[in-house]
Parts: C-alpha cells; structure tokens; sequence
C-alpha cells in the first residue's frame, strides 16, 4: 500500500469531521481532487428542517420513470438532492434518475445484473464500505453520495485493478475512440499506475466469420455471455477458469450460432468483442452517421449508416423501443458489404446477339416507351421488389394506371392479395405489444428465420412471463420452449373445432397472440387457410377492445406498403400472357412463366437474378442512397435518409418511372419528393406519419366468409436461408460466408 | 612493393588487352579515385582490411579488427559516383554499426533515398497526382453482363 493511500485512509475520517477548511491542502492523498467534492457537499451532510430540493439535473439519457403503482414511489437522496423512484430500483438507476452518471462496465439496463465490475462503486451513508451501486436496492430515505473522496477513490482502484492486465493496445485497437474503458480511464481513473508484473495474456477464440476476438482485451464483465444467455438465447458462451485465469469462451471449439450475434460487438464495452468484417477499416471519428431503416426484413429496424465517402463502412442499430430496443440482426448489419458489389450501374439494352450494351439514359427510355405504347394494355405487368420505397411503388402504379393496366403487384404478396381490410395484413398487437402475450400461436411461420427481432420479443416475453407458445409449421429450431403442434392445416382445423389440447392454453389465456406467417400468402388456399385462424381467433377472444393478438408477419420491407397503396393484380395469372414486363428490383418473380417473347423491364439497384432475363436494365439507388417511405410489418412507417452517392449513373427509382412516363407521353404529375408524398397522402395518408404506428380500423372479423377448400398439404417453411433473402443480401461477401459456415448442419 | 603492383598491373594487361584492363579500373572505382578523395581513402582502407560480404547491390562490406574501434568496419559502395549512406539495406547497416555480429535478414526490400532525386523517385502518397499507382477509386463492383 503506498504512502499516499495510507495517508488517505488515515485523512478521511478527520476531514469529514473537519469543516473542510482549506487548511488541509498541505497534504496531498492520492485521490486525485479532494477539494472539488467539499463544494458539493456543503449542503448535505446536517439535517436542516427544510426539506432537500429536487435534483436540478436531468436524469441521464432523458431516462423516465414509470410509477406503476404510486404507493411505491420511495425516496432518495442522491448527493443531497431529493429523487422520488419506484420501490424496487436499484441505487444505479436512481443515480441516473437524479441525473447522476455512475460509471459502469457490466451493468446493462437490458441485461440482467451480475455486479462483478465493481466500476459503479458509491458510498451510501451508514454503511462501513462503498457499495456496488447497480446491484444494491434503492431504500427509502438512502442517502448516496457519489462524489466523495472515498467514492472516487474506489473507483480509481477499480480502474487500477481493470487496467492491470488489460493490453495497451488503443492505438491498433478497433473499438479506440468508442471504448468505454477508454472513456472511464480519462473520466475516473488515476493518474498513474503501480503494476509492473508481467501483463496476462488470452487465446484468441474463433466465434465464427462476424465477431473478431481478441480475448486479452477482456475485462469479464461477462455482457456478452448474458446478452448470449439471456437476448439471444443461445447457451455457446460461458465463464471458464478462476482469478486471472478467467476467460470468456465457448468451452470447446465451437462458433457463435445466433442471428443476433453482432450485437456482442455493441454491449462489449472494451475491444475485445469487434466486427470482423470491419476490422482495421476506419476508426469511429472519420465516419458519418446517418439514421436510417433496415430494408433486409419486414421489422424496419432502426440503424445508422455509418459511412465515409462514396462506403458504407457499417451499420449499427438506433435505439427504439417499439421496434428493435437496441438490438438488430446479423443480416441487417453485415449486409452492407452486398451494397458494394454487382451494382448496375450504366443503363443496358439486350442487342440482336443477346449481349447487353451501355447506353445513354435518353436512349433506354425512348426504347422502354416505344416498346410499351405498341403492346396491348392488359399485356402490361408491373411488379415491384422487395425492398421498394412506398414513392416508387406509388409511381409504377399510377404509370401503368395510365397506361392502361392495373396489373401491377408486389413480390411477396401471392396471387390475390387481399389489401381490403388492413387489419388482415399487418401485426395489429405491436411488436413491442408481444410482450403482453402470454400464449403464442405460430402459423406458419419461423420467426427466428423471418424476423429476428420479433422473435427476440417473443422470447422476452417468453423468459419474463413464462408465455406458452405453440407452433404449427415444419419442424424447426426456436430458441424458446415450444409445443410443436403439427405441421399443417390439419392441426389448424384441430384447433378451429375445439378438439386440440393446446385449445385450453387458448381459452385460459389473458392475452392470446396469434401470429400467422407471410410465407401463406403465396398459398392458393391462403383465403381458407386465414378464415380459419380467424375462427380460432374468435374462439380464444384474441381480439378485445383492449387487446388486439390477431398478427400477420411479414417477410419483405415493402409488403405493407404495397399493400396499404393497393398494389394489388386485377388477374392472378396475367404474367402468363404478358407482352411487357416491367421489374422493379423484382428478383423472387419466377421467370419461367414469363412468355419469352416478353419485353422485361429491369429496374434495380443490383444484377441478381431477373437481369439474365431482361431485355433493359435501368439503374437505380440502393435503399442506402436515397430518400423512401418504408412501412414495417406493424403498420408503422419510416423513412430512409440518403447516406452514400448513389453509383455510377443510376437514378431514384420513382424518378426514372417518372422520367419513363413522360416520354411515353402520359406525364406523372409529380417533379419533386414533396409532390408525390402529397400523392401518397390521397391513397394512403399513414404512410406520411413517420415513425407512427396506425392501428388498422376494422377487424379482420369483417371479412366475408370463405366458400374455399383448404388443401392439407403441410406449411413450407418461408425462408430457406436467413442470410440471403435479397438482392443486397444475396451479393455480399460476408452472409455467403455466414451461410456457408454457421448454416452447415 | 611498388614493384609487384607494376609487375601485377602488367601482368593483367598481358592477359585482358589494354581496354578491358581500362573498364576493370573504371568499374572498380579506381579512375574515379584520382578525383574523389573520399574513394580513393577507402581504397588504401581497403589493403588492410577483410572483405567480410558483399551485398545484393553489390557494396562490399570490410573489418579490420585492428583498427581503432568505431572505424574497424566500412563500406565501399557498388556505385561510385553518387554514393549515400542510404544505399546500404537494413542488414549490412545494423552490421555496421556494430549492432550485430552478422548482418541479419530484414523484412522489407530495401529502397534507397532517392530524395532529391527527381519527382518521379520519390514517395508520393496514394492518391496524389505523381503516385502512378491508384488511378480508379470507384468503390463499388459493378455487375458485369457474362452471360448473353
């Protein structure tokens, strides 16, 4: 113990006692400034008669506090200032209600506690030794001081002790400048250390092609082993060993199976956990943050595009609580890579010998309009991609409108979507109202493959109310207990007449949510098939005034919106008999049944599947470089932000739809963002409240009844591979990788 | 002593003709040497020291261990007319400076200091106008049509 630590142990008492006189300052303890505490704490320490004033700080990160039941509001006192909280919070979160940030390496808010970081150490009058704040329990009338001397100086040793055999790596370290080790060591830790033994050093462990480890850099502050246990819900990391021994690990040589595994890069408060495919590409100052939405699946994550010149160098989630808390999937972070590869980027026509040839934009669009004005009307076929914005889809319906036909759909949507009653088609209880269920029923649908995110809320919902869920589909691997209860229509019509055991777990259950999968929209019977969960629906009381569990899970991005524009075919099979096929971004459409003397259109961002077929391909912007209204599978919409150029000479899509109409002479009477939102807004006018989620009106209850016969054969299962889904998905680099290791059986 | 020089220098005539003798002396430096002092210093040097290597540019490298320490090993660059000090690789310098007792291989390929030397010699970062390498910093892979 140096003579400075002894010396300020031995101060500590008497300088409390003292009226912290300036007197004192001829002797000087380690802890770095003494002094800087005894203005603070003038006003606390005597009980005076007056009651303590409120914090006049506001809570850290604009946290709120949620009284659920008044009685239980307590008392602290946080350095002197009065804070009310409910019973049942720890000291941490009182801290930071009263505006106090403690500092803090394994506590996560969203994690459960573990208290082996001692980093939030504070000192609570009354008690003989400074107490690990993010475990201990607020008390009425506690009064916590994090400010004094002793609370600094534990928090100095702390970071003594965490800098000890952490590696001075920050100058080739991916997480410098974003490390909250870094950050703390500056704010609270000593000026100097006393260690000069040899540093520990860890293996490396393999967890797989999108986490990098470096395991020396580990603190054991064991988030990511929570966040794998507990969010992700898989069991592949683990504590081993004792003392400096400890090490994070996968027990044997194992990868890191999860959808969710990226997000161990963000709770990983030290370098150790980083992004493989981003390792030594910028560091975090260069880049520009742009906030945006996740296109790869129907959920509309919330991410920021962090970008630097014409890249996209990575993408990290946004925080909202609605949608995606804080979390996102594999594919929506790692499928930036895709974004940089077989980009169309010059427009190209088929020649006479089948070879396409660069042309001008002026020329590609006098071709697609002449060959469009000679074709019949109702040989006109539309289809918009899955990753279409709601203005472009709104200007290839009203162009082929004009042009006669209204044969223009969405991929994804089937044969006969039903877009009448929105009720049918979108996930009426919320993503962030699954949470309330506590009986799940699964039609049809994987949600790990189709929606990660959804299914992180399931399975939150299924840890914090022990919620029931059964599935009927082909047998797959959810991370949550489940009955699997069949794997076709057959069980459904079990349930419909009451005759099945998981009826009861139904009938008892307070909030029953029944979640049927997009995958059956592509069904010819999907109309029976929907009928009959809504007979089951109505059996169990799934929709109540205050309780609406009848959910449709999307799988594409542009879904709802298609159909809340109507994007809906006149005929099922009028691709059969088309002349002139116009793809936008549509790669899933099967080209066999187009006739092959067709004229197809490809307007798209990536060459993927449908361009072999085409006979003109126009370029157009990835959902990174441009502006576009999306609507996630909850019915809520939000809107791109442009972050990188668009490449070569492509365009937004809705203005080549535009520029197309007027050389074919039928003038889209929109020249600017703004004119065609306004358009949007007489179709569909929820789809201009960003960041809103409209509930839909009628219930699915209104539907006529369906004289249809259902077939028995079993549900398919929707998605085949989670990591390529998409065009983006399909071109990138690292979800091949991901496919070809982490899906091996 | 003398004697055996002339009697060597006449020998080597006798045997290589008049001109090649001419261009071994060019090439070795001693014609140069009536006009450079320095060359013509490491030349008597060199009478009393071991050749101890030659490098892959072809400077010799040379100890007398009998000398006063510090001056007991020294070069005689392969290029005699505009020699520097950079022209010697990693190895033979740490061998020089009596670092080591053997030079020791290096990783990098070595490249003299052509400061001073004309533009198109020396370093020029990626991107700048005189950098002949990176002309194309398009960051995307556009789609290439392979099949018709």
């Amino acid at each position: 113990m140096g003579l400075g630590m002894l010396a300020s142990r031995v101060i500590r008492p008497t300088a409390s006692k003292l009226s912290r006189s300036s007197s004192l300052h001829f002797i000087r303890p380690i802890v770095s400034t003494p002094e800087t505490s005894s203005a603070q704490s003038q006003p606390q320490p005597d009980p005076t008669p007056d009651p303590p004033p409120p914090s006049p700080r506001p809570p850290v990160a604009g946290a709120r506090v949620h009284f659920p039941n008044p009685e239980d509001a307590i008392e602290v006192f946080v350095d002197g200032y009065s804070v009310k909280v409910p019973k049942g919070m720890t000291v941490l979160q009182a801290c930071e209600i009263a505006g106090v940030d403690i500092p803090r390496f394994c506590y996560h808010s969203r994690l459960s506690i573990a208290g082996n970081c001692r980093m939030c150490l504070v000192e609570v009058e009354k008690t003989p030794k400074p107490v690990a704040s993010c475990a201990m329990p607020a008390l009425p009338g506690m009064k916590i001081k994090t400010d004094t001397p002793l609370a600094k100086k534990a928090r100095e040793g702390v970071m003594e002790f965490l800098l000890m055999n952490h590696p001075l790596d920050c100058p080739i370290c991916d997480q410098g400048g974003e490390c909250d080790l870094q950050d703390q060591s500056m704010a609270f830790g000593s000026d100097r250390g006393r260690f000069t033994e040899v540093k520990r050093a860890v293996v490396d462990k393999n967890l797989g092609p999108l986490v990098k480890t470096v395991m020396t850099r580990c603190i054991q502050c064991t988030r990511c082993v929570r966040f794998a246990t507990e969010v992700a819900g898989v069991q592949d990391l683990g504590m081993l060993g004792r003392g400096s021994g400890e090490e994070i690990g996968t027990y044997v040589e194992k990868l890191m199976t999860s959808e969710l595994s990226g997000n161990v890069i963000d709770i990983c408060p030290v370098g150790a956990l980083t992004s493989k495919p981003y390792a030594f590409k910028a560091r975090n100052w260069e880049l520009k943050g742009t906030e945006s939405i996740d296109v790869t699946d129907a959920v509309g994550s919330n991410i920021r595009i962090d970008s630097r010149g014409p890249e996209v160098l990575r993408i990290l989630p946004r925080l909202n609580e609605d949608i995606n808390e804080e979390w996102i999937s594999d594919k929506t972070r790692f499928c930036y890579d895709g974004l940089k590869r077989q980009r169309l980027n010059d427009p190209m026509i088929r020649g006479a010998d089948g070879r396409f040839k660069t042309v001008s934009w002026r020329d590609a669009l006098a071709v697609v309009a002449e060959v469009v004005l000679q074709v019949k009307p109702e040989e006109i076929v539309g289809i918009a991609g899955q990753l279409s914005d709601a203005e472009s889809m709104m200007a290839l319906k009203d162009f082929l409108n004009r042009m006669g036909s209204n044969n223009v759909w969405c991929e994804g949507n089937g044969p006969n979507p039903d877009a009448d009653l929105r009720s049918g088609y979108i996930m009426n209880s919320g993503i962030a109202g699954l949470e309330k269920a506590d009986v799940f029923l699964l039609v049809g649908t994987q949600p790990r493959v189709e929606a990660a995110m959804v299914n992180a809320r399931i399975r939150k919902a299924v840890r914090a109310n022990q919620a029931k869920v059964g599935y009927i589909g082909p047998a797959t691997d959810l991370n949550y207990d489940h009955q699997h209860l069949g794997t076709g229509p057959k069980t459904l019509i079990e349930l419909a007449e009451g005759r099945h055991p998981f009826c009861s777990a139904l009938a008892n259950a307070k909030n029953p949510a029944i979640i049927v999968g997009a995958g059956l929209f592509e069904r010819e019977d999907k109309d029976a098939i929907f009928s009959v969960v809504e007979t089951i629906a109505k059996n169990a009381k799934v929709v109540r005034p205050d309780w609406n569990g009848f959910n449709v899970l999307l799988l594409k991005a542009a879904q709802a919106a298609a159909l809340d524009l109507g994007l809906v075919p006149e005929s099922a099979n009028s691709i059969e008999s088309a002349k002139f096929v116009y793809l936008m971004g549509a790669d899933d459409v099967n080209m066999e049944k187009v006739p092959s003397d067709a004229f197809v259109v490809y307007q798209g961002h990536h060459g993927d599947q449908s361009v072999y077929r085409a006979n003109i391909i126009l370029p157009a912007a990835a959902f990174s470089e441009k502006e576009g209204i999306y609507e996630n599978t909850e019915g809520c919409s939000q809107q791109t932000l442009p972050a990188v150029p668009t490449v070569g000479d492509a365009r937004d899509d809705w203005k080549i739809i535009r520029a197309l109409s007027e050389v074919a002479g039928v003038r889209l009477p929109y020249d600017s963002l703004g004119a065609i939102r306004a358009r949007i807004r007489t179709v569909a006018p929820n789809l201009l409240n960003m960041d809103e989620r409209e509930l839909a009106t009628f219930s699915a209850s209104l539907k006529p009844d369906c004289s249809h016969k259902m077939s028995l054969t079993d549900f398919r299962p929707a998605i085949d591979n989670f990591y390529m889904t998409d065009s983006i998905t399909r071109a990138s680099k690292i979800m091949a990788q991901c496919s070809a290791t982490l899906l091996k059986k | 002593m003398a004697s055996t020089v002339v009697k060597y220098v006449l020998q080597s005539i006798k045997e290589k003709g008049l001109r090649s003798f001419y261009r071994e002396l060019k090439d070795e430096g001693f014609v140069k040497c009536l006009s450079d002092g320095n060359l013509l210093q490491t030349k008597i040097h060199n009478l009393k020291g071991n050749l101890v290597g030659i490098d892959k540019f072809g400077n010799k490298y040379y100890e007398n261990r009998n000398l006063q320490s510090g001056r007991h090993r020294w070069v005689e660059y392969a290029e005699k007319s505009r020699y520097n000090a950079s022209q010697v690789p990693a190895e033979w310098h740490g061998w020089l400076h009596l670092l080591m007792l053997k030079p020791k291989r290096y990783g990098l390929e070595h490249k003299e200091n052509f400061s001073g030397e004309g533009e198109e010699l020396i370093y020029h970062s990626k991107g700048h106008a005189l950098n002949k390498g990176q002309r194309d910093w398009t960051r995307y892979q556009p789609w290439e049509p392979t099949k018709p």
